[in-house]
């Protein structure tokens, strides 16, 4: 917007910035001013699997109910505390392995319907404010029956002089541990580890006063035990580092008072998964509420080890549907409406995936999965 | 964001007004200290009040003593003489004497001699000034910052409020402006342009976060005499009325940039060498000349703005 390189706009920017008014002040990134907090239900549900793609157990698949209670409060003047805790029931069955049917096809052998988790998660995030960014220190303990996971992570927004460019910035580290429950399913494995390194990187720049774009740049690495212990046929490399690269635009638009964001993001990993996700969201402003539909399409390539029907003769081998070639499509939409102090949020979206969607080849892998997510949440401002 | 609070108040001779969005509902200490903040400006750089330092370094003039000055004032004459400079002369801030012969409100046209007899007075680069001190150094000699201590105290009301954590905030002085931040619900701040022949309509209409807006026009104050419009923006060399544009809007990041570029662009002496500064000058502008046709990138380009009423 403004141009840089004229001299005479330079000359007499220099002069001005010179005066004490224009100098820049501090805590303009600044702490929450009040606590708040939040709790939000979500309920998931995949799609039964059609009969004649089960060869045994039940066509039921998982079912997960979510609770979340999430609080934030300033601590001291440049300093914010944030405390999150999930609580998640999962049951249904899942995939333990795909075989060979009478005529030739492809078809799923489920694991029954008794699995039954519960998972619990505690997490806090400390941050402190300077005058032109902040930084934060995040700490996370997730509990299951079957899985403990420890993480650390520091991230941190850098903003320009004049606030027009903030560069940001995260690293982190997670420590698993997996101890399968011998229950329903025979599992191969009794006490396994992982862990994972990830830092991200972003820029997000004002384009203009109705516009903004974000890029940004991940990689992460795992090593450890890496396969599904529930799958009957499942052994990946114990390796795998992912690299990610997005791009955003947003857009305000006044006379609809309205704001469009689109998004893009490219992955590739070296079990050689790529994808490609797109989504649009349209920001509706209706007074106190706000409506936001969306649409979401996503494709992936399948791993190099991933067979419809796993082949344990070769070194890695797996049949897990998440690693085989797709396009999934979600439609979307939630309402916000805000009073006073309050603030309601009710979504829902259906999500639906189809190896034919997909922009690479590969085989159908016969458990797909679809599913529904319906949300309810009710935060408070303390005041 | 549920509150919005709206304060209008009076200052620097003309209507103020400021909007903040908040959380919380606003404390009415920084209401008064946004006053506080702008009076304190007006207290020292108004040529009305006889105990304005302003009104002291006129009343010393050709004395041999500097007056002494704080590193604020000092940095206001680094930046009047970097105008000076980068507008060849155009805008010098000695040239307020004029008024002594131009007066808006008698309505008749000075005679030749009496303003060619102040031109002597005009001479900015004779003014002797440092960090710590200001001397003018002829009787007679005066300093008006009336082009640019308006906008200079939006500057300084924004940074109040930045520094009191007001986030969404519209800071308007007369016509010069100032968006701090987005509106509460992170919208833009919606700004129009008052068309200069017609106040009750606009010329464009703008989106605004974190930016200023500066606006320069001769319907501030002017005089018509026999049909001919005498703008108050007087020609520092020669001492007469320019007639160039009748309106010029310019955008930036601080008002008192944009507004001496709108300024300057007001001094020109025709309407071709005022939208070429304009088109010079690096930032947004719009303008209307003579034949009120709107000018430049912020404007409606190649419609004639009608004069309403």
């Amino acid at each position: 917007m403004r141009d840089t390189d004229n001299p005479r706009l330079l000359a007499l920017t220099s002069s001005a910035l010179l005066l004490p008014a224009y100098t820049p002040v501090a805590n303009a990134d600044a702490p929450p001013e009040v606590a708040e907090a939040g709790i939000r239900y979500s309920k998931y549900q995949e799609d039964d699997l059609s009969r004649n793609k089960v060869i045994l157990g039940s066509n039921e698949r998982y079912d997960i109910d979510i609770y979340q209670a999430h609080l934030l409060t300033p601590i001291a003047d440049d300093w914010s505390f944030a405390l999150d805790v999930q609580r998640e029931h999962m049951s249904g069955a899942s995939p333990w392995f795909v075989g060979e049917t009478a005529d030739g096809g492809a078809a799923v052998f489920m694991s029954g319907a008794s699995i039954s988790d519960t998972r619990t998660y505690v997490g806090t995030t400390t941050r402190y404010y300077m005058p032109r960014g902040n930084a934060g220190l995040q700490l996370g303990y997730s509990d299951e029956d079957d899985y403990r996971s420890k993480s650390i992570g520091l991230d941190g927004a850098w903003n320009n002089s004049d606030n027009s460019r903030t560069w940001s910035g995260a690293v982190s580290y997670a420590d698993d541990d997996i101890s399968p429950t011998q229950g329903t399913i025979p599992t191969n494995v009794e006490d396994e580890q992982k862990d994972t390194a990830s830092a991200w990187f972003g820029m997000t720049q004002i384009l203009s006063q109705t516009a903004l774009v974000r890029l940004g740049l991940s990689y992460s690495v795992s090593n450890g035990y890496l396969s599904d212990p529930y799958k009957l046929l499942d052994q990946r490399p114990d390796r795998r580092s992912r690299t990610t690269a997005s791009a955003s635009w947003r857009k305000f638009l006044i006379a609809p008072d309205a704001a469009l964001h689109i998004d893009y993001r490219y992955y590739s990993d070296n079990w050689d998964i790529d994808s490609h996700t797109l989504r649009g969201e349209w920001h509706q402003t209706l007074g106190r509420f706000s409506l936001v539909p969306y649409v979401r399409y996503y494709s992936q390539s399948e791993a190099d080890f991933f067979s419809v029907i796993a082949d344990p003769a070769q070194r890695y081998f797996s049949d897990d549907y998440r690693l085989s070639s797709f396009g999934a499509v979600t439609l979307g939409a939630r309402l916000v409406a805000s009073m006073n102090n309050w603030r309601v949020t009710v979504a829902g979206e259906r999500y639906r995936s189809d190896n034919s969607w997909s922009l690479y080849g590969g085989e159908e892998a016969p458990a797909l999965v679809d599913f529904w997510r319906a949300t309810l949440a009710l935060d408070y401002r303390f005041e | 964001m549920p509150f919005r609070t709206e304060h209008r108040f009076k200052a620097m001779g003309g209507p103020c007004t400021v909007f903040i969005d908040s959380h919380t509902p606003l404390h009415t200490s920084v209401l008064l200290g946004l006053e506080a903040e702008i009076g304190r400006l007006e207290q020292k750089y108004s040529r009305y009040r006889t105990d304005s330092l302003l009104s002291t370094i006129n009343a010393a003039a050709g004395q041999p003593a500097p007056i002494a000055i704080d590193p604020e004032t000092a940095g206001l004459c680094a930046y009047l003489d970097q105008l000076y400079q980068q507008s060849r002369g155009r805008f010098d801030a000695t040239s307020g004497i004029l008024r002594r012969a131009w007066d808006f409100r008698s309505g008749t046209v000075p005679a030749a001699s009496a303003v060619e007899a102040l031109l002597p007075l005009i001479d900015w680069p004779s003014v002797e000034w440092d960090d710590h001190g200001i001397r003018l150094p002829r009787p007679g000699m005066e300093l008006d910052l009336g082009g640019l201590v308006k906008e200079y105290a939006v500057d300084c009301g924004i940074r109040y409020l930045a520094e009191q954590g007001v986030q969404h905030a519209l800071l308007d002085m007369a016509g010069d402006l100032a968006a701090l931040g987005p509106q509460g619900d992170g919208l833009p701040w919606s700004v129009a342009i008052t068309h200069p022949r017609s106040p009750g309509s606009s010329c464009a209409t703008l989106p605004m976060t974190n930016l200023r807006l500066a606006s320069s026009g001769d319907y501030e104050r002017c005089m018509i005499i026999d049909g001919v419009r005498y703008s108050h923006h007087l020609n520092p060399t020669t001492g007469l009325p320019v007639r160039g544009l009748i309106a010029a809007s310019v955008q930036g990041e601080q008002c008192m940039v944009a507004g001496s570029v709108a300024t300057v662009a007001m001094l020109a002496p025709d309407r071709e060498s005022a939208l070429t500064w304009l088109r010079e000058s690096g930032l947004p502008w719009c303008a209307v000349d003579s034949e009120l046709q709107v000018h430049g990138p912020l404007g409606t380009p190649d419609t004639r703005a009608s004069a309403g009423k």
